[in-house]
């Protein structure tokens, strides 16, 4: 290498320096200290705990059941906003497309908060609804609460992410498709979400990984009350009771086993459907 | 493409999108009414309107203090971002290409890994011993930068390629300027607008952190979404104020790199 | 009666218009084309037809009924695009069925019909592959297949062969025509290119600007242009005002005339007032620029042996066939 390519190359240290220290080092220790416990020493005593316990398999069962549902509803809702979204004019189009960009950054704390306006216990749709006579008694603070929060803050992503995958459907296919006597609902089931899949399969994982790992919105609306992982997680690491950080690691593994589950399930459902060439 | 249809399929797709449009505003309505009410409990519409809760928020020096120091660790670490950042960038595309597939899997990571997973590890390596961090605005820096990272690297890389930077270095170097004078002189001008865009657009993401900012430093030093969660016991009305002001900051900031995007593009 | 029958048809888009009064009649089995250069509306024409774009005004008569208000779905007709638009997920047998399935079509018969279909275009071998895995001139046969498969009625082709290469097009020119000739099929086809509009249509519709400027057989479009636009686009014509006329006569001639480069003869015989400017060679003719009386004219010569084959600078005899001059508007 010639000294050139070396100083380059030293331009790189610092780089890899703050890198190593804020993003690998937590990791490697997660990872080292799940499999290590105060009473056992080295081995799988954190896991076995873990997964024999009906407590944390609850909040393993929730957060999937919560990611799952939210990204779901999410993805619906935002396949046929990003499809109409296509289709209308272009002023219409890229004022609501800044302003999903923005309420991207409503989620959190304020989103939290917001929704506690308008469906908590006093909240003002809860009261309309409840007059109306539509629903007895809603509780936000329950799992289904949570599953519309997060479907809610789902949506922006969903919509990022999908707008462009459109642009893969080619108008001439529907043409074609046209010709050949095929409706709009014919096109759809035969051409136009099987082309889609991919894409549609894609963003669905990068929801379901959103929702796993989401801690400010549950934690903002429940006070760190609810029972899902990454509250869970937190809770053993920053709480006052029961410190207990190889514990803690153990169930952040757990956490992102799960979210490679989900990913490498993905990308073996990828290989089964046709290719596209590019 | 971009035709707008008309017709009975045109509007249909109208309503869809202002269905959407209302779906996602209704959350930020009812805040920013429950901000400028009086009072409002057990019905659907407040009572009366009043300007108090934004005075008393605006007055109060823990807010400000709150502010301020969201201001300077996301301010902070965009700095660190940058300086540590545009020389790697360049390094990489210039010197080392193949190493971008590298780095396209490292950024990964940071979204790939929850903060709450990282919190734990970072609590326990950085929370005593030589490298105490915990609770100081430092550790924040440190991490928020890893946050900055995928924005930063995605928004400069796609910048660099569309400048086409060996051309323009090679050009700048047949005409004499050493690599430090054409990275300074030539590549940097151009890359300023990508990088003002995703400066803002970090800077939005950063300040309404609160996994980090909460389990590592909490209370000590006090950002705008912790202090947001810790006043949950206050007056809702005082809490909406709180919300809509950083709303309205974050609206601002993300506007100003809406334009410089639509400036970049012409 | 004519098969099909465009009558006072109209469009604008965008607040232009496209075109403002087209009338059209095609026999049935004829093969015609459209010809024309960019932006003279020839697809907008075709797409109307097809019902891919709505009309301002006007009828489309299909053997005797109005198709402007029936959707695509219904017309009865098939289309070839430019870009194949095979769909990607289906295999080369599964595109082509489509058409079929959409009639609910027994599997067998389609089957059957497919496979029929598939050896007409010489790409039995493929029924398993999928479009990616295709040459570009095997997705235009695909695509054309799946447009033969349901027996249209009517068949238009949208610039089939212009992303393909000119090997491939020469090929799949003549196999187009030979299809439609054993089908009987109606059959418009749209292009740009000359070549392709003279070698396989029965007549040529010549447009410009909207408007159809000329319609006639392959002879008559290339011998007789009825004006400056027309003599432009098709052949190579040397077009003359009538003084550079006058002067390259010796007569008095009063309005522009067209002069076909193969009608000029050049010899050393006669009175040597013709000069050689410069030449290129295109294989089977030899194209001179010369200068003769003033005027400056383009002769294309076949390249039969080395005595056509003048040097730059060379003077010689001009010779014009009378019957070749051609009056323009």
């Amino acid at each position: 290498m010639t000294r050139g390519k070396w100083l380059a190359a030293l331009c790189l240290v610092p780089f890899a320096l703050f890198f190593i220290v804020f993003e690998i080092a937590p990791l490697v220790w997660v990872m080292i200290n799940s499999l290590q416990s105060e009473e056992f020493g080295w081995g799988l005593a954190n896991f076995s705990k873990i997964f024999s316990s009906k407590f944390y398999l609850q909040a393993i069962q929730y957060s999937l059941e919560i990611s799952f549902w939210s990204s779901v509803f999410g993805i619906v809702i935002a396949v046929l906003g990003a499809y109409s979204l296509r289709r209308v004019d272009s002023k219409l189009r890229n004022f609501v497309n800044a302003f999903a960009n923005m309420t991207s950054n409503f989620a959190g704390v304020p989103l939290a908060f917001a929704f506690i306006i308008l469906l908590g216990f006093n909240g003002s749709i809860t009261i309309m609804l409840k007059q109306s006579g539509i629903i007895q008694d809603f509780n936000l603070y329950s799992k289904t609460g949570l599953i519309i929060l997060y479907t809610y803050f789902q949506i922006p992503l969903g919509v990022l992410l999908l707008y462009p995958a459109f642009d893969a459907l080619r108008e001439d296919w529907r043409e074609s498709a046209a010709l050949l006597g095929a409706n709009g609902w014919q096109f759809w089931r035969h051409i136009g979400l099987p082309v889609l899949t991919p894409a549609l399969l894609g963003t669905f994982v990068i929801l379901l990984a959103n929702a796993l790992g989401a801690y400010a919105t549950v934690y903002a609306l429940t006070t760190g009350n609810f029972n899902v992982l990454p509250i869970r997680i937190a809770a053993m690491v920053s709480g006052d009771i029961s410190l207990d950080p190889n514990l803690a690691s153990a169930l952040a593994v757990v956490l992102v086993a799960l979210m490679t589950i989900v990913t490498v399930v993905h990308q073996l459902l990828l290989k089964r459907s046709y290719h596209v060439s590019r | 493409m971009s035709r707008a249809e008309s017709g009975p399929a045109g509007l249909y797709h109208r309503v869809v999108v202002y269905l959407l449009f209302a779906i996602l505003l209704l959350p930020l309505v009812g805040t920013l009414v429950y901000s400028i009410a009086s009072s409002w409990s057990a019905t659907i519409l407040p009572s009366g309107f009043t300007f108090k809760w934004y005075l008393q928020l605006w007055s109060d020096p823990r807010f400000l203090h709150a502010f301020g120091q969201s201001l300077l660790v996301c301010v902070g670490a965009l700095v660190l971002s940058v300086v540590l950042i545009l020389p790697l960038l360049f390094v990489v595309h210039y010197h080392f290409p193949k190493l971008d597939a590298l780095m396209n899997i490292l950024i990964l990571l940071p979204f790939a890994v929850p903060p709450v997973v990282s919190s734990v590890g970072l609590l326990q390596l950085y929370g005593s011993g030589p490298m105490a961090m915990v609770g100081t605005p430092w550790i924040l820096i440190g991490c928020y930068f890893t946050v900055a990272l995928p924005f930063m690297y995605r928004a400069i890389t796609n910048n660099l390629q569309a400048i086409n930077l060996r051309d323009l270095m090679d050009a700048a170097q047949l005409l004499g300027a050493s690599t430090f004078q054409a990275a300074f002189l030539v590549v940097l001008p151009n890359l300023r607008k990508g990088l003002m865009v995703a400066l803002l657009l970090s800077f939005s993401f950063l300040f309404g952190e609160f996994v980090f900012a909460n389990i590592l430093v909490g209370t000590r030093y006090e950002t705008l979404q912790v202090y947001l969660n810790n006043m949950r016991n206050s007056s809702g009305h005082f809490t909406s104020a709180l919300v809509i002001s950083y709303f309205f900051f974050v609206l601002v900031l993300t506007w100003i790199a809406n334009i410089l995007n639509k400036d970049k593009s012409e | 009666m004519s098969y099909v029958s465009v009558q006072h048809l109209q469009k604008n888009y965008a607040g232009t218009t496209v075109f403002s009064d087209i009338n059209c009649e095609i026999n049935k089995g004829e093969f015609v084309t459209l010809l024309g250069p960019s932006g003279c509306g020839k697809s907008t024409l075709l797409r109307c037809i097809a019902g891919l774009t709505p009309v301002g005004g006007g009828k489309i008569l299909l053997d005797g009924v109005d198709i402007v208000p029936l959707s695509p779905q219904k017309r009865g007709i098939g289309m070839v695009f430019q870009s194949y638009a095979l769909f990607p997920n289906m295999t080369v047998e599964q595109n082509v069925a489509f058409g079929l399935r959409m009639q609910k079509v027994n599997a067998d018969d389609s089957h059957k019909r497919v496979s029929e279909v598939l050896k007409l275009v010489e790409l039995n071998d493929f029924a398993s592959r999928y479009p990616h895995q295709l040459s570009g001139g095997q997705c235009q046969r695909v695509a054309l297949a799946r447009s033969l498969v349901t027996r249209p009625r009517l068949l238009l082709l949208d610039e089939p062969l212009s992303a393909l290469d000119a090997r491939i097009r020469k090929h799949l020119r003549e196999q187009i025509r030979q299809i439609q000739r054993e089908l009987g099929l109606t059959t418009i086809f749209v292009t740009h290119d000359q070549e392709e509009a003279l070698t396989m249509s029965d007549r040529i519709f010549l447009m410009n600007q909207g408007k159809i400027v000329q319609s006639g057989d392959a002879e008559t479009l290339y011998t007789a242009p009825v004006d400056v636009f027309a003599a432009g686009f098709i052949g190579n014509y040397n077009l003359l005002d009538a003084d550079d006329a006058s002067k390259l006569l010796q007569r008095p001639i009063n309005h522009r005339i067209a002069i076909r480069p193969e009608a000029i003869e050049l010899s050393l015989d006669g009175e040597l007032d013709a000069q050689i400017r410069s030449h290129s060679l295109l294989g089977n003719v030899i194209r001179y620029r010369i200068e003769a009386r003033g005027v400056e004219l383009v002769v294309d010569v076949l390249n039969r042996s080395a005595a056509d084959l003048h040097p730059d600078g060379q003077r010689l005899a001009l010779s014009i066939d009378p019957t070749a001059l051609c009056e323009v508007a």
